[in-house]
This record gives structure tokens, sequence and C-alpha cells, in this order.
């Protein structure tokens, strides 16, 4: 018998913020001295009352916009409670009555071609602490950093069937809530976090099978493992007998491959949801939600025609650009300084691409200041810095993007001479030096010229004009 | 128990004291509660920072009840302040006996209301959100209020004007100008007529009669109308307002686990136990009691028949309240039923808080301002307080 | 409400009662139980449930980071704490 895998996706993403959800602690929680981003509300100590961030609710309106959902104009605060010792008040503030989107809809493109995926409803929501494990064998420690920075959870139907769509959704939410600039989602800084319904039927079956709920995937290529190794599971279940699924919760183990059942308490399950009263309803009126809307990025798609039709890029180059916001900035700033889009695009794919290529960087991590590389265009363009010294100072951006590259050429001498006088004495040293080179290219060897240009070049520093320089060598070994 | 659970040594004549649900900087707030014996807060409650500001000194703290849902204040892990044989309230006495001007409070369960109609005392409950909840210890807070208690309606009203008003740090609040309209500069309407709920006056002893009586009289001699109404569905307010109450008091006092600061029990073995045992060494019969009843009006098989239908029975009392005040300027209840508490009666009926309520819990449950005078409870119309503190200077009179 | 049930309300609530305490919250239960009764007669299906008594604006706060108290102070009531960590028995996943 054929089968269908048929995945649902919950998707935590943690929202750009500067401050936390409900209290005015750094919401900037990565990497941090443990517990030194709390308050007594963050800690679960009373009297503190929570005051709703207004950021965050832009920033789940413009996530909702972006994935095409009703946006509740009035939506409202619940408390879920539970104990764990990373909920320090032992609830989570979260919304389960009236989430802020509902209903929209995500495109996605497989080898199989395109597909939508709905989405069911995005919720704001608190962040739990970090647990730590490992520093003492009887003890778990607890950071409370987390607490409260702001999430939402976008909760998708079933409609996902494999791994490869799977990626395909989360790249694509990645890329959605990068352009609409409210959320890093980078799974490896827990920025991005995904639970994975799964459940198996026989193929053309309008009734589901039976679901496991898998938590722990730290990357795109453990959930796609996941997928496949629960697949597999599942249908030698039903195939083979091999064990009775139940609906459950299991813990992905990445180094083993497996899943694991997590343990279940006789107690787990009634979260007892309620409004909270402390939190009035957010009222998002006209004003509000026109402010948002008018603060759309233009789509991924939008962009790309707009490049080729704007600035004339080929399909590629245009196609490649728009994958990420980030190369979308670094293009637009530089063309807004140097004025060529051809110059600019040229720079983005040959050599932005081939450094990013180089150092294992994602498109995403790309952090050089457009108006930057603007300026280093122009320098090459004008003529006052060669293209390899130009691609060394790129190089030094990429570690340092705070380098302005008229001041870094100047500091490392790469800026180019128009002194001819210069370029004459090297361009006689260099012919004095190897007579044999000036007579094979007499005798027809171009080969010969060449040499004797890289000397001249290696000797003035790249800081010449090509053309100038052979102009000059021609010149003088013809003289 | 004392009356205190700190007393300061300061020479001033405006010294109030704030009940141990108002958390305080320098002196320990516990809450009446074992679970927090010796927290000191790293914040103090706006209300307090409010009357500091105004020129009040802090002389101490009153005890109350562990998480002041009790009658007044019998479960402090200090144990009942008992004379004579009669349950009393730690505010009060303190009132009483000149200490203090007067005394900041929360309104929880209506404890500050009995205190003050036993005790010849006038205490006024301003409406929901026109003082800051910032800095108590959460218990109710869809209806729980800072209220003040007094020997004098001018000492309510001017401890009241200093301490209300918008605040930031609590997001219901309302705005300085919803707040500045319910002070003492402005205007207001004389109480003109006053309804009277019968059903409300159910279960009420000899005392608290008369109180009524001589209430009713001294209103009537003032030019007031005081009609007897229907208005039954007030009378539900109890039924709903202890689900509401336990619900929201479940999910508060969760925080309370033995982690992050207060008791921790000294043996157990796992994270589980660690809890447990923490809550239930430190926490007393009548809280764990109210937390198990709220737990279960929450469940995903209760929800919509206990809770939810609590939600709604408020609305249905708050539409109740509106149309009584279409033609009324106020509604007069007990704030009790008896005008003291045997020792005994509580030993009788461990959940005595949840039956006598039944008087305070129309307020509560809709935020309503309230003012007890004479003995006897006012209910009023959202902001009308000035209303009902002229009203609270007819009925004091009477009684002197 | 029955012992059993109210065995897992005290699990899920991090309780544990004596046999004493169970009989009382039990009775507790059942005169709770009485007093709904009254409420099933107030037909409430048209009626808006009433979560805040008061018709208050939304008060949003701006982004803006405030970061008043530190680890120390907040630490200083801690039952347990190691390396700027609050402590618990060490718990499994």
């Amino acid at each position: 018998m054929r089968y269908e895998t048929v995945i649902g996706l919950e998707v935590h993403v943690e929202l750009a913020t500067n401050s936390k959800i409900f209290c005015s602690c750094s919401a900037h929680s990565f990497g941090a001295d443990p517990n030194s981003h709390v308050c007594p509300a963050c800690c679960g100590m009373p009297g503190m009352l929570p005051v709703v961030n207004k950021r965050v609710v832009d920033f789940g309106m413009k996530a909702g916009m972006m994935l095409g959902c009703h946006i509740n104009r009035t939506t409202t605060f619940d408390k879920k409670s539970y104990y764990y010792p990373d909920l320090p008040a032992a609830y989570q503030t979260t919304q389960w009555f009236a989430p802020v989107a509902v209903n929209g809809v995500v495109e996605i493109e497989t080898s199989k071609g395109k597909k939508s995926v709905r989405i069911k409803q995005i919720h704001m929501e608190e962040d739990a602490g970090k647990l730590v494990h490992d520093i003492r064998e009887d003890t778990t420690h607890v950071d409370f950093n987390r607490t409260s920075v702001p999430l939402i959870e976008i909760v998708s139907q079933p409609d996902l069937s494999s791994a490869e769509e799977v990626e395909a959704y989360l790249e694509r939410l990645k890329t959605l809530l990068r352009y609409a600039r409210v959320a890093e989602c980078e799974m490896a800084h827990g920025t991005m976090r995904c639970d994975v319904n799964l459940s198996v039927r026989p193929e053309g079956s309008d009734k589901l099978g039976v679901r496991a709920e898998m938590k722990n995937m730290n990357s795109i290529e453990a959930i796609k493992r996941a997928i496949e190794y629960e697949t597999a599971r599942h249908i030698d279940a039903l195939e083979n007998g091999t064990e009775v699924l139940r609906q459950e919760t299991r813990r992905w183990d990445d180094i083993k491959g497996k899943s694991y059942a997590m343990r279940t308490k006789e107690t787990a399950g009634d979260y007892r949801y309620f409004p909270d009263p402390n939190v009035m309803p957010v009222v998002i009126d006209d004003e509000w939600f026109d402010s948002i809307q008018r603060s759309l990025p233009e789509f991924p798609e939008v962009k790309r025609d707009r490049y080729i039709s704007e600035y004339g890029l080929s399909e590629y180059d245009a196609e490649q650009l728009t994958k990420s916001i980030a190369l979308c900035d670094c293009f637009e700033g530089a063309f807004e300084v140097c004025k060529s889009a051809k110059d600019a695009a040229n720079w983005m794919m040959s050599e932005i691409m081939s450094i990013l290529n180089a150092r294992k960087m994602t498109y995403d991590m790309l952090q050089i200041n457009g108006k930057s590389l603007g300026e280093l265009i122009l320098l090459v363009s004008g003529g006052k810095v060669g293209r390899a010294n130009a691609k060394k100072i790129l190089f030094a951006m990429f570690d340092d993007v705070s380098i302005d590259p008229a001041a870094y050429a100047e500091a490392n001498g790469y800026v180019m001479s128009n002194d001819t006088g210069k370029v004459e004495a090297v361009v006689k040293a260099a012919i004095e030096a190897d007579p044999k080179a000036v007579a094979d290219y007499k005798s027809g060897k171009e080969k010969a010229l060449m040499a004797l240009f890289g000397k001249c070049m290696k000797e003035l520093k790249g800081n010449c004009d090509p053309q100038t320089l052979k102009t000059i060598l021609v010149e003088m070994i013809n003289k | 128990m004392n009356a205190y659970t700190v007393k300061n040594t300061v020479s001033s004549d405006k010294v109030i004291v704030a009940d141990d649900m108002l958390l305080t900087k320098e002196l320990p707030t516990a809450a009446g509660s074992k679970m927090l014996d010796g927290y000191v807060s790293l914040f103090e409650a706006e209300a307090l920072t409010r009357a500091t500001a105004a020129g009040y000194t802090l002389g101490g703290k009153a005890d109350v009840g562990e998480f002041s849902i009790d009658l007044l204040g019998e479960t402090s892990k200090n144990g009942a302040l008992i004379v004579d044989g009669v349950l009393k309230n730690a505010a009060a006495e303190i009132v009483k006996s000149g200490d203090a001007v007067a005394a900041l409070t929360l309104d929880v369960n209506g404890s500050v209301r009995r205190a003050a109609a036993q005790n010849g005392l006038v205490s006024i409950k301003p409406t929901y959100g026109t003082v800051s909840r910032f800095g108590t210890i959460p218990v109710v807070c869809s209806g729980e209020t800072v209220s003040i208690l007094a020997k004098g309606v001018d000492a309510c009203r001017d401890l009241l004007d200093a301490v209300a008003g918008h605040d930031d740090k609590d997001g219901t609040s309302h705005s300085d100008a919803v707040c500045d309209a319910m002070k003492k500069d402005a205007t207001h309407a004389k109480l003109r007529r006053v309804a009277v709920i019968a059903s409300m006056e159910k279960g009420v002893d000899g005392d608290v009669k008369e109180k009524l009586a001589l209430a009713t009289a001294a209103l009537k001699e003032n030019g007031a109308e005081v009609v007897t109404v229907d208005g039954n569905t007030v009378s539900l307010a109890r039924a709903a307002w202890n689900v509401l109450m336990c619900a929201e008091l479940c999910n508060n006092v969760s925080r309370y686990d033995g982690v992050k600061y207060g008791y921790r029990a000294e043996n157990f073995s796992g994270i589980d136990e660690l809890y447990t045992n923490s809550r239930t060494e430190a926490f007393g019969d009548l809280l764990k009691t109210a937390i198990l009843f709220g737990s279960e009006t929450l469940s995903t098989e209760n929800y919509m028949k206990v809770y939810d239908k609590c939600q709604r029975i408020r609305r249905v009392i708050a539409e109740e309240f509106a149309k009584l005040f279409a033609e009324f300027d106020a509604v007069m209840m007990p704030a009790c039923s008896a005008l003291a508490y045997k020792e005994e009666a509580v030993s009788e009926n461990r959940h005595l808080a949840f039956e006598e309520n039944f008087y305070t819990a129309p307020a509560s449950i809709t935020g309503l301002p309230a003012v007890v005078a004479g003995g006897v409870q006012l209910v009023g119309k959202a902001f009308s307080e000035q209303t009902l503190l002229d009203a609270a200077r007819i009925l004091t009179k009477e009684e002197r | 409400m029955d012992r059993e049930t109210l065995r897992r309300l005290e699990m899920l609530n991090q309780l544990s009662l004596t046999e004493a305490q169970k009989d009382s919250v039990i009775a507790f239960f059942a005169d709770r139980e009485k007093d709904l009764e009254a409420l099933d007669a107030i037909d409430t299906s048209s009626t808006e449930r009433m979560v805040h008594v008061m018709p208050i604006m939304t008060v949003v706060r701006e982004d803006k980071v405030v970061q008043a108290f530190s680890r120390e102070d907040l630490q200083k009531g801690a039952p347990e704490t190691d390396e700027g960590y609050w402590c618990v028995p060490k718990v499994m996943e």
C-alpha cells in the first residue's frame, strides 16, 4: 500500500524588539550573562503588572499581513498554567481566544511545483526561560533572561506532505518575516523553533492517522531527518504492526537519529486557559492598522520583477538577489550611491557571492552596508582603486562593517597613482632589468609582455589603471 | 497575632498603615502567608509611593489573612486576632487605636468592608482602575481594589485624593482625566434616591437590621428617598464571585513554588516534590481549598459551564446595577451578616468567608465603588465616590 | 467531586492534602455547586462574558529597555542559587 504523510507545523519566532513583551527588560538574551536581563516581573515575583509592548503588536500584525492573514482588530491575551522551572510565574501569557492573526496562506515551491499552505493562526506570547543541565550533575540551573521575550507562534494547517515541503515552507516564512524586519528567524540562535505534527495515512484516505508531535529539532536538516524517521516509523507500525501508534509528544535526538516518546506526567494536559484580567483587549484602530499596512515591504516576487524592469537585471540575478533582504539592502544601498545598477549587481553577484560562499555564510548573514559597497564601486569606476585592491578592501569590510572604503584605501596604500612619471620610471627599470623579455616580445611573444606587465603592476602595488600601464609599457619597449 | 506585622517609630500627624497585601521596600510583605515569611520586595506599591509623596508617613504594616481572602484576617500565618472571643481585623484595630489616620488596604474579598462595618469605621473601595494596583500582591486582579479605611469621611477622602490617578505601570488604570473627575474637587451630585434590594438583606442579624434602619432614617431625614426594589440578580454575585476569585487566585498563587524566593520545603526529591512539599507545607487550609476549587472551574470540562458562565453572570449583575442607576444614585446593602464574628463561628464553618462575601461580592464583581459607614454599605455608580462619601457623612453623623 | 478527581487536582496544583482536609475540600465543592445551581436559572446564552469591569482604553508602552534591577538583589531571597542561576533538582526532559 502507498502512504502519505500529513504534516502541520507550529513555528515559534522570536520577535526582534528591544524590550520584552510585558516588562522593560532587554529582549536580547542570546549570549548574555545568566539572569542579567531580568526584573521582578519576569522572575515571577508578585506585584508588577503586564503592560504590552506596542512593537510586539506591530510585529504580530505585520507578520500576519505578510502571511496573508486576517487581522483581528480586537486581540486579547490569556493565561496558560503549568508548573515547570523555566516558567517563573507558573503561567504563560499567550493568546488563546482571539489571536492577532488568523486564516492566512503561504505559497511555497518545491520540485513538485507550487503549493498553498494555509495558516490557521498567529498568536503573540511570551517565551519561557532556559534550563541548563550540565553545570552540576544533580542540579538544573535556571536562567530567566529569555523569559517574556516576545514570540509569535505560527500555526499551519496540516497541508504539508514531505520534508522538502517543510523546508520550503520554513524558508519562505523566514524570507517573508525577514523582509518585514520583524524577526531574525535563525534556528541556530533559537530565534526560530519548530514543532512538527505528523501523521501517516493510506494514500487517498480522508481520515487522519494517529498524530505525533515532535520537538527539539534545532536545524532544518534535523527537521528533515526527523520527518523521514518518523514517517518510516509510522509506516512500519501500520504495515507490520511493529508498535501501536499513540498520540504523543516525541523528542528528536539528532545524534542518535531517533525520536523518543516524552515522559508524560499523570497531571499533564490541562492548561486551564482564561483571559488575563490585567491586560485590556488590544484594539487596533484604523490609524494603527493602516500605518502597519503602509509599512509592509515589497514582496520578494514584486522586488524581483522590479529589479528586472527598473534596473535591467537578468532574471537570474534578480532571482538570486531577492532571495534575502540582506542582499537587497546591500544592492539597493550600493545602487543609491554608485547609480549603476549594472555595477552594483555585478559586485553583488560576483565578489559578494564568492566571499559568502568561501566563508560558508548564508545570504542572510551579509552585513555589509550597501552605501559602503557603493562607495567602493565608485572608487573602482572612478579609477581611484584597482579592482584587485578593491577586493582586498571588500574582504576587510566583511570583517569590519564600519570600514570606510576611501579612508581604508588611503591608509593601506591602495590609491591609484595618476603620476605617469612614476609609472614610466617603474616601466623603465623593468625593461632594463629584463632585456630578454623585451627581445622575446619584439620577436612576437605576447606572453613576455604580460610578464613585464605583471612585474610593473606588482611594483606599483596594483595602484595603476591597467590600460594606462599597458600603453606606457608598449610605447617604451618600442621606443 | 498582633495587629502589626512591623511597626515603625514615626512622629507625624499623617501616619498611615498599609495592610500586608501592599508591597513595601524596607519592610517585609508576607500577605499573611508562611510562603512569603520575610519576603522583601524590590519595589513598593504605587499607592504607597503616592501617599508618601502627599506627605503621609508609613507607620507599619497591618497583618492580613492568607492572601486576604478570609473574613477578617483569621487565616494569617500569625494566627487570628481575637479580643474577648471576637475576631478582629488588624488594620481596623490600628486605625481605631489612633496610631494611624487611615489604612491603605487591598480589598480582595471584602474583609476591609466587613471590618469597617463592625467597628464603626468608614471605608471606601473606589471604582476599579482609579487607584493603581501596581505593587499589590495579586489575587483577584479582575476585581480587587486598593481601598481606604479610616475613622472618618475626611480622612478617607484625603487619602483617596492622594493615591488615585493614572499609572502607566498598571494596564487597567483609568486616564488622569477620568480619575480627576472622581476626586474631591470634582463636582458631584447629591444623593437623592437610594435603592434597597430586599434579597440582599438575607441572613443578617438584628444588629445589622438596626443599622440598616438607622441608615434609612438618616438618609430620609436628609431628603433622600429610600426605595425597596427587585434587582434579584445582584444576590447571585457571591456564587459567581467565588468562582472568579478562586480561578484567578489559583493562577496567581501558582508562582509560589519554592524556587525563586519564599518558603522551600526542607525535604524533597525531584522537582515535583520540591513544588508539592513547599506549597503543601507553606499554604493554609482555606487557601488550598480555594486553589483546588479555582483550578477545577477552569478545567477543560468546566470552563464554559462554570467559569465562562460566571463571567456572563458578572455582566448580568453589572447590567442590573446599570438599570438601577438609571433611577437611583446608590444601592444600600449590608456589608456583613453580623456586627461581630465569634471565635467559634470560624471553627464551626471554616468556609464562612465564602458565604459572608454575599454582601461584598456585588461591588467586587462589578468593580463599582462602595462606601461603608454607619455599619452599612452603599454601592454607587462608577466614579461616584464623592457622592458616596457625602452620604457616608450623613450615616456616620447619625451613628454618633 | 470525588477523592480520585481530587487527587488529580492536587497533583495539578502541586498540593497534597491530608484525609481530613480532603473531606473539608469535598464539602466546599458541594457547597459551591449548590450555589451555582441558582445561576442555571439565568439564561446567559446571549450575554457577552465580562472579563474587564471597566471600559479602559488599551494601554501599550513604547519598546524601550529599562534595566532597573540587579541579579544580586533579585536573588537575595532565593532558596538556592549558583553562578548567577536559580537552582532546582535535576529536571529530566
